[in-house]
């Protein structure tokens, strides 16, 4: 039995995550029903690669979608393939828009569901909250709202974030009274409202992102013309891995309500073909009715066409070892050693699928990046040094009147006397 | 805490008041600045015996004094999309840190002569649109971006690996190309070198949790696979009667991929490239240009 480790369910789609859900229409398309099942895990944790999605059979993980489409087709001799008709040009058609999908449809989808703010607070953020595990859905979330931050910093479109924008505000706000510039009363309140704010940065959004959006949509909308499906091969009717990936991608664009739904009007006014064929798409391989939290917790209650199995309940030894990750993960050194080791034993574990060279090759490059590392620790060690010695050198500071003046300080006197300095009296 | 009196009149009976600083550390800060060094004089000589057109480009000097093809990707593909609409330039060698935008090529156009407005490298295919009127490609077809992704994603990926991460071609390609010219100091070398792999580092792990070379090996080879396919009997991409845009992007990897004057020490790139005739053939009729 084969098992797929997804994202949970949220915006009643089968999950939250373009590849997952990818992936899931894939094995829905091409997998007989019983040889898999799904697991809402939403725990990266679960497989060596940390990534999902990712499918388990016996003792063998595949993670990625390109990577598990390819190993669908090997382990079933090529039966569960479902770019089995397409002609040469229709692979190399595939390739291109598959990338073409990838690389601008992630970018648009963090700044839907991540970026803008009043979107992650009042509709991504709890609906993380109800598919997730204690402790993760206190320790995921950020993680993977500031990942979405820097993967759409380079668009210029972080005024999206109100909330971060709110806080650097108020920042500057502060640090002016601190410094006493001005009097505090005379400081002018600025009077804004979100909504306000929000209109505002929205005007100056508008322009960039009707310009991202057309750039997705329209070569999408023209490949698709009248077909069924973006790459139907003459009058067969039946989608392709391109189809699933697209849906992936155009479903979390369409389908969630959002408060601020800027993505989906742009979809339904640039694309409105794309958008009719996303649902088809949807209804196709995630079935008609919308996939809720207890689909895929509770399956036996509740019927659903996708072959939902309970997630384990999350053990207190996982519960221990996540924290302690996230702990190294956060201390500044430590993680980047972290970093370096997970390339490293990725590459040297035998069913990880690497030839010898190339697990060699890349531990190399991990002892390389790790070398990086300790020479900038030295670097700014070397750099305290060389100051230190300057100084005590230069006779700036010299050790004699340190000493006296601590011996001087251990008097009960000074100290009871520099307290009362201290609070002000 | 009354603020009029404690700046007025630090008081001298208490010399380790919370708001006095202490004496090591104002010794110290009375000695800087330690030396002031006059203002430097601006670089007029680049711009006084500009004739023509200058594009600003990662190349060395005698490279540029021939025309050669520049040794980065994303400059090689302006400079041979300008050869091919046919405007007149001089290539000068020049650093991220000499851009006005922090990113190499810009372009100092000769017309008109007295405003010096560098132009970046988003805005060159406009400047030569309106230069010769060539055609905005992009328009012409809806294949063009799908494909271009291929380039801007796939291929980069395995090029940024292949060039940075890889630790023998970064020894023997990186460092002689980007990190040696641009200092002699040794200590600020390594620091350079080191700064490099890890901007390419962070930007192979924005899109995916780790790095896996062979992943990011075989996407390039089907990308090559589909840029074969799509060029097919044709003499330039799309069918075109001359080369474009999308030829010189194209040209702009495949050149370095197969050029043997990088010195590369492992080119599985090259491998899967030289499955591809197609692509090979037409590398070698855009040479020509230059």
């Amino acid at each position: 039995m084969l098992q797929l480790h997804v994202w949970g369910p949220a915006f009643s789609l089968p999950s939250i995550d373009a590849q997952c859900l990818a992936t899931i229409a894939y094995c829905a398309l091409a997998l007989p029903a019983g040889s898999w099942e799904l697991v809402a895990s939403s725990d990266p944790s679960v497989s060596p690669t940390n990534e999902l999605p990712s499918l388990r059979n016996g003792s063998v993980w595949v993670s990625r979608f390109r990577n598990i489409v390819d190993y669908l087709r090997q382990y079933s001799d090529g039966a569960w393939n479902l770019d089995v008709e397409l002609g040469g040009q229709e692979l190399a058609d595939s390739v291109a828009f598959t990338s073409f999908v990838e690389s601008r449809g992630q970018p648009l989808v963090d700044l839907s569901l991540y970026v803008t703010s009043q979107n992650y607070y009042s509709d991504t953020s709890p609906a993380y909250g109800s598919l997730l595990q204690w402790p993760n859905q206190w320790i995921l979330p950020p993680k993977l709202h500031s990942a979405a931050k820097a993967r759409t910093i380079q668009l210029g479109l972080s005024s999206l974030d109100l909330k971060a924008m709110e806080d650097a505000r108020q920042r500057e706000h502060s640090a002016a009274v601190a410094a006493g510039q001005i009097p505090k009363n005379l400081i002018q309140r600025p009077r804004e409202t979100v909504s306000g704010l929000l209109g505002r940065t929205a005007q100056q959004n508008q322009f960039r992102l009707e310009a991202l959006t057309a750039e997705f949509f329209e070569p999408l909308e023209a490949m698709l013309g009248r077909k069924a499906y973006l790459l139907a091969p003459d009058e067969e009717d039946r989608p392709t891995s391109l189809d699933c990936i697209a849906l992936g991608y155009l479903s979390l664009a369409l389908v969630p309500e959002l408060s601020f739904p800027w993505l989906r009007d742009a979809m339904r006014t640039k694309a409105p073909r794309l958008a009719a064929y996303t649902e088809r798409m949807r209804g196709r391989c995630f079935g008609s009715t919308a996939t809720s939290i207890e689909n895929a917790f509770a399956p036996s209650t509740s019927a659903s066409p996708l072959p939902w199995r309970a997630p384990e309940r999350i053990s207190a030894a996982a519960v221990g070892t996540t924290l302690l990750n996230t702990l190294a993960d956060s201390t500044p050194f430590l993680r980047e050693v972290r970093q370096h080791n997970r390339l490293k034993r990725v590459a040297e574990s035998p069913d990880a699928g690497f030839s010898e060279q190339e697990s060699k090759a890349i531990s190399q490059h991990a002892e390389a990046s790790k070398m990086d590392m300790y020479v900038s620790i030295a670097t700014v060690v070397g750099g305290l040094a060389a100051l230190v010695g300057y100084v005590v050198h230069t006779g700036l500071i010299s050790w004699e009147s340190e000493e006296a003046e601590e011996e001087e300080s251990a008097g009960t006197e000074e100290l009871s006397f520099q307290a009362s300095d201290f609070l002000g009296i | 805490m009354p603020p009029k009196g404690s700046e007025a009149s630090p008081p001298p009976d208490n010399p380790r008041s919370f708001f006095t600083v202490p004496t090591p550390i104002k010794q110290l800060f009375d000695k800087f600045p330690l030396t002031t060094y006059p203002t430097n004089a601006l670089p007029q000589h680049s711009l006084s015996q500009a004739t023509g057109n200058q594009l600003f480009v990662f190349t060395d000097a005698a490279g540029a004094r021939r025309g050669r093809p520049s040794f980065n990707p994303q400059c090689l593909k302006w400079q041979a999309y300008l050869k091919f609409v046919g405007i007149d330039f001089k290539t000068t060698p020049s650093n991220n840190h000499a851009s006005p935008t922090g990113a190499l090529p810009f372009l100092i156009p000769s017309t008109p002569e007295d405003t010096l407005v560098p132009i970046p490298s988003h805005k060159l295919q406009k400047w030569a649109i309106e230069q010769v009127h060539c055609e905005e490609e992009q328009q012409l077809n809806l294949r063009f971006e799908a494909y271009a992704s291929l380039l801007d994603q796939r291929i980069r990926s395995a090029w940024l690996y292949m060039l940075y991460l890889d630790p023998a071609n970064f020894e023997a390609v990186a460092r002689r190309l980007y990190v040696d010219p641009a200092t002699t100091s040794s200590a600020v070398r390594t620091a350079l070198g080191v700064q490099l792999q890890r901007a390419a580092r962070d930007e192979l792990l924005r899109t995916s949790r780790y790095i896996d070379a062979g992943d990011l090996e075989v996407d390039a080879g089907s990308a090559f696979g589909a840029l074969s396919t799509l060029l097919g009997e044709d003499e330039h991409f799309f069918g075109r009667p001359k080369p474009g845009l999308f030829d010189a992007s194209v040209f702009a990897y495949t050149h370095l991929i197969l050029d043997e004057g990088m010195g590369w020490k492992h080119n599985r790139l090259a491998q899967l490239l030289r499955e591809h005739d197609n692509l090979v053939q037409h590398r070698a009729r855009v040479l020509q240009f230059f």
